[in-house]
């Protein structure tokens, strides 16, 4: 093989090995961020119909559940950092878990830990440390 | 004295056959390589799943050359068949010039047949199938971006290809040699049976030794090519990834892959067909048995008869040298050239991205990113970016068997 036709091997393979490679792969991506975008549109429409007959039938007046009234009035759980309320409805019935009944137990707040603890560092650290 | 003189026979007959009378000194180097492949993998743990049967099968196929013997016929006349086997019954015949012979066949050796799915392109596939069941594409289906650092680590290949050639190197042997830079084992196995086989203890060894060494080669060149504030860089979290994209996604990549580049369908579709079998949650038997059991019969297979490539004469050559130094050159280009797009990402999207987890983008799954995670957490010890560089990581999996499909469509 002289120099030239090595000199034209490798500069039309670079060229295609190239332009292929990466052509495929940002067709990849346009197709999973357009696959991202329709599954979570719709998975989104989905969960906010139900949520929307959720709340149709809680107005609806002909249900009459008999619900034994709490003694004192509870008051809701501040949550000022955008905690969901199944998240408050986790971690209240972790701790009545923990506690049981017999015990008073009230949650005052739940928020969002600004930063992991030093504990929490060390056993992630354990968990991700590679070698 | 008949009795003495049998007895001498026999024992001059298995001092014949011995490997003292019948091996060569490159037998012997290579038994020491092995036992040097051997320390390796014991104590220094690289790669010992796959560099301990290699080098047990190199070391087998040195002792013992005939267990790769191809299986053959011998023709023998009805007076020869009967002398030797006793009758020619069951044998089937040839007619030459009149004569009747018999064909009394001979089998091969145990790894000829084992090797028949290297050579067939069986086994790379199936490592494949365990490698899609225990892959979780979650982080790159969450930054589909990370594909073009999966592409970009990719470009050491080609740049190999170049070398390979200016040093003397057959196109199709250089397509063989720059697929190392894939970081990919079974796709470097892959792409060598179909385009230069009689490279593959070579570069299957240079593969493999190679990407053991990640943790030590790719640091230097991600310090070298990276700012301390560009290291330092922290993450935004991934989104959440639904079931639903995670089943979808393995079946568009087969599509659209198989659709474009169907050189690579083999690797990609089994690659996705494990994953899908993960992720679809119906079919856990089938999961189970790809990531384990089938996965480490096939490893065995593979190790030991590829290691059973590298005899002497094969191995024992400048251009096992040559390989090796050009595979070295493929891992580094790869590595840096990650490094470099992940460079150019961090100027696109203002700092929000490492560079770091660009290296990732060689395959070398997970070793990669895990190294990606260490480097990074020298600069920041709060800094995990060991999710962040999963996506290029298993971009390059993809990349690589796509890399793989243009050298073989090209070459071949």
């Amino acid at each position: 093989m002289d120099m030239m036709s090595k000199l034209t091997i490798s500069a039309s393979m670079l060229l295609t090995g190239f332009v292929i490679v990466f052509s495929v792969l940002v067709f990849l991506i346009f197709i999973i961020w357009l696959m991202g975008k329709i599954v979570t549109g719709a998975q989104n429409s989905i969960t906010d119909r139900k949520k929307q007959k959720v709340k149709e039938s809680l107005k609806k007046p002909e249900v009459k559940a008999e619900v034994e009234k709490p003694r004192t009035a509870l008051k809701p759980v501040k949550s000022d950092t955008g905690v969901s309320d199944e998240v408050i409805a986790v971690i209240s019935a972790a701790v009545y878990s923990m506690y049981g009944s017999k015990e008073k137990v009230r949650i005052k707040s739940i928020n969002k830990s600004s930063s992991r603890s030093a504990w929490a560092n060390a056993g992630v650290l354990k968990n991700t440390r590679p070698f | 004295m008949e009795i003495i003189e049998r007895f001498l026979n026999a024992i001059q007959g298995i001092f014949t056959d011995s490997g003292l009378m019948t091996l060569g000194w490159q037998n012997y180097v290579m038994i020491g390589i092995a036992c040097v492949l051997f320390y390796l993998a014991i104590k220094k743990e690289f790669e010992p799943l796959l560099l301990l049967p290699i080098a047990f099968g190199m070391l087998l196929v040195n002792l013992y050359p005939a267990i790769t013997a191809a299986p053959d016929t011998t023709l023998m006349s009805a007076a020869e068949c009967i002398k030797a086997k006793g009758t020619t019954d069951g044998y089937a015949t040839t007619i030459i010039n009149g004569v009747q012979y018999y064909n009394v066949p001979h089998y091969g050796g145990l790894f000829y047949y084992l090797y028949q799915g290297v050579k067939l392109g069986i086994y790379p596939p199936l490592i494949f199938l365990g490698v899609g069941a225990m892959t979780d594409f979650g982080p790159l289906i969450a930054n589909p971006k990370s594909f073009i650092l999966g592409a970009a680590a990719q470009i050491g290949i080609f740049i190999t290809f170049i070398g390979a050639i200016f040093l003397g190197f057959t196109d199709a042997q250089a397509g063989a040699i720059g697929i190392i830079g894939g970081a990919d084992g079974p796709t470097a196995i892959y792409v060598t049976t179909k385009l230069a086989p009689e490279l593959l203890g070579s570069i299957a060894i240079a593969a493999y030794s190679y990407m053991a060494l990640v943790p030590i080669i790719q640091p230097p060149i991600m310090r070298l090519l990276t700012t301390k504030k560009e290291r330092a860089v922290v993450m935004e979290q991934l989104r959440p990834v639904s079931k639903l994209e995670k089943i979808i996604f393995p079946v568009v990549i087969v599509v659209v892959i198989s659709i474009l580049l169907p050189d690579a369908a083999p690797l990609v579709g089994m690659l996705m067909f494990g994953n899908l079998l993960k992720e679809s949650g119906v079919c856990d038997r089938l999961s189970k048995t790809a990531q384990n059991e089938l996965m480490n019969i096939i490893t065995i297979f593979l190790g030991t008869t590829v290691g059973a490539t590298a005899t002497g004469a094969n191995f024992l050559s400048l251009s096992t040298l040559k390989i090796i130094a050009l595979g070295l050159i493929a891992f580094m280009m790869g590595s840096a050239c990650g490094v470099l797009f992940g460079k150019v990402m961090y100027k696109a999207t203002g700092g929000k991205v490492n560079p770091l987890i660009g290296s990732a983008g060689v395959s070398a799954v997970p070793m990669a990113a895990r190294v990606s995670q260490r480097v990074g957490q020298e600069e920041n010890p709060g800094n995990f970016l060991l999710m962040h560089a999963m996506g290029p990581n298993v971009a390059g999996v993809i990349g690589s068997a796509v890399a793989a499909g243009v050298l073989l469509n090209v070459l071949r």
